[in-house]
């Protein structure tokens, strides 16, 4: 498909990214994997939910590069998140702190 | 130059209501992620439900997940990061000018997103015999003492289901712009487009990522 050696190394110098991106993804999974099927210790939903997190961190900022965007396009991504923020923990602070 | 790397002119073409291309590329990038946030609320509210009912209803949750396919839902999330490498690739391409190449990798995601769809379908098939389906009226439901399991599983569904549906019309717009981008003189006009479609294509991993811990893992 990429014949020439020239290709092959502009190849990848433009996929090295995307590979390195997608085993930290896959590595971060196994993690969550192995968490949700071993269940370690108590309260590891706690770092399964960070795993999750980090993973959606990397999709955004390197696989859909918001870290490139302009100052707009990266409020604009922010807020959304910002958003869900304020809905997840406006309704879980009454269910969690219910007697 | 080999078929798969020839070069062809990479561009986009000045729409009038445009200034600039560089305005048209910014404007168009916004737009999407306009769009993409208002799909995030959306699925944000269904994953919050789940956790919700996991905290009133821990023991029935528990129960109902212990019959999802914990294994088909891991190598799903596989399957979409491949997708996400495979459409990575096609971006990358496109701006090179290898439009060979990229049509490969676009197909490529394609046919990742339909994989992803076959071991969905397979795990509601196997869903479907375990009686784990309580919104059929004719096929009595296996946890049918257990009624706030109804709710997580109705959520299970509707959540699983509403990102296929997302995933069918990504595969359909993708294998339309794949035929599109085929066609000499593509990428000299339209190059944003692959750029801006990479955007969906990435969001519906994104929100994968996030429903298989929120439905799989965290149940457990």
């Amino acid at each position: 498909m990429f014949g020439t050696p020239d290709e092959r190394r502009i190849l990848w110098r433009h996929m090295r990214e995307p590979v390195l991106t997608a085993c930290a993804l896959l590595v971060m999974l196994a993690v969550n994997v192995g968490l949700g099927a071993t269940l370690p210790f108590p309260h590891v939903w706690i770092v399964e939910l960070v795993v999750a997190g980090a993973m959606v961190a990397t999709i955004l900022l390197v696989s859909m590069e918001v870290r490139h965007e302009p100052p707009l396009v990266k409020l604009f991504a922010g807020i959304g998140f910002f958003w869900v923020g304020i809905l997840f923990a406006m309704t879980l602070v009454d269910y969690l702190s219910r007697g | 130059m080999s078929a798969g790397a020839a070069e062809t002119p990479v561009g986009v073409k000045l729409v009038s209501h445009f200034a600039t291309v560089e305005q048209q590329k910014r404007a168009a990038v916004l737009g999407m992620w306009a769009w993409l946030l208002t799909e995030l609320l959306l699925f944000a509210g269904l994953f919050l439900t789940a956790l919700i009912l996991r905290l009133l209803h821990p023991e029935a949750v528990q129960e109902a997940a212990r019959h999802l396919k914990f294994w088909i839902g891991a190598t799903n999330t596989v399957v979409l990061i491949g997708s996400s490498l495979t459409m990575s690739g096609a971006i990358q391409l496109s701006r090179l000018g290898w439009q060979r190449g990229m049509v490969r990798f676009m197909l490529a995601t394609a046919a990742l997103g339909g994989l992803f769809l076959v071991l969905k379908g397979y795990e509601y098939y196997a869903d479907y015999h375990e009686h784990m389906m309580p919104f059929l009226s004719d096929r009595p439901y296996e946890l049918k003492d257990s009624p706030p399991s109804r709710l997580f599983v109705n959520l299970y569904y509707v959540a699983t289901g509403l990102h296929g549906l997302h995933l069918i019309t990504g595969i359909s717009i993708l294998l339309a712009m794949t035929w599109q981008a085929s066609r000499p003189g593509f990428l000299s006009r339209h190059q944003n487009r692959i750029e801006i479609f990479g955007l969906y294509w990435h969001f519906i991993d994104l929100i994968w990522i996030l429903a298989f811990p929120v439905l799989y893992v965290l149940n457990r």
